[in-house]
């Protein structure tokens, strides 16, 4: 940590792949759009608003040729939805489920047969009852750091697609990941709302 | 930090054992990603702190996503989205 010149380098290489990644974000998602705007001519607001949302995130995800957990359930979850079918085949291609096939097997097949809920939680709980009850009366203090370590890695794992299924190690690495990639896709999804100008119909 | 129990915390299933030294450099790249926590650069920020705030971060990202879909919709309201988005394509890449 105390070489600038390595330093340098980081953040010169940080930057191109961010930006790789955001041109690869908006290839990806202007596809998604006109596949949308092809398949259906009249929109109202709100279905054009989750057109809008949805080939962000599926064009987010696909950047990561199912390299990574949280694409993986950020897809699977969208193909549970009937309506969107389509349009996760059409942007991903017949060849995604291949893709998943291949990547952490144990994961994969829970995705294939269970709806991930990312936003509802079902809390695991591991009761030992003996054991955990003489270490608070060792040192409250590290317990309770350990609870609160605990309790937010709990939040963060309904935050990250998949995080449920994922061990500690692998929800920390997963989520610097998912926030790299959620930061290019504001980005990306920012300079696009910010360029647009108004059309009147 | 200390402990150099190396024993993994979750019934992981026969994966490898994590050991506290790899978590503690994960928060710490953690750290640096989070813009709340990126001026204080010190090592004394806990890991529930961080935790807590990489979680508030990502909540502020889903929502930037939703209000931004939201304003595109409206924007995007014409038929003519084509060309809007050619313009901004190569605006955007060049």
């Amino acid at each position: 940590m105390c070489n600038p010149s390595g330093n340098q380098l980081d953040n010169v290489s940080r930057r191109n792949s961010a930006r790789m990644l955001k041109q690869e974000f908006l290839k990806k998602w202007i596809m998604g759009l006109q596949i949308c705007s092809a398949s259906k001519k009249e929109m109202s607001i709100l279905e054009r608003k989750k057109a809008i949302k949805l080939s962000a995130d599926l064009a987010m995800a696909s950047t990561k040729n199912g390299t990574t957990n949280w694409s993986l359930a950020l897809i699977s979850n969208a193909s549970k939805e009937n309506d969107n079918k389509t349009l996760v085949d059409q942007m991903l291609g017949n060849h995604h489920s291949e893709k998943i096939s291949t990547k952490r097997p144990s994961i994969v097949s829970i995705f294939r047969n269970k709806r991930v809920a990312t936003c509802r939680g079902k809390k695991i709980l591991k009761k030992r009852g003996g054991i955990r009850r003489a270490k608070k009366m060792a040192s409250s203090a590290t317990s309770i750091a350990k609870r609160l370590v605990k309790k937010r890695t709990q939040v963060l794992k309904r935050l990250v697609p998949g995080g449920e299924y994922m061990d500690e190690l692998n929800l920390m690495e997963e989520t610097l990941d998912y926030i790299l990639s959620l930061r290019a896709q504001v980005d990306v999804m920012r300079h696009f709302a910010n360029a647009t100008p108004k059309f009147e119909s | 930090m200390s402990s150099r129990r190396s024993r993994s915390r979750q019934s992981g299933g026969g994966s490898s054992t994590i050991s506290d030294d790899q978590i503690a450099d994960l928060v710490s790249k953690l750290q640096q990603l989070i813009p709340e926590l990126h001026s204080r650069r010190s090592d004394k920020v806990s890991a529930s702190k961080v935790l807590q705030e990489t979680c508030n971060y990502i909540r502020n990202l889903h929502r930037e996503v939703d209000d931004l879909s939201d304003r595109l919709s409206e924007l995007l309201a014409s038929t003519d989205a084509n060309s809007a988005q050619a313009a901004i394509i190569r605006s955007l890449l060049m």
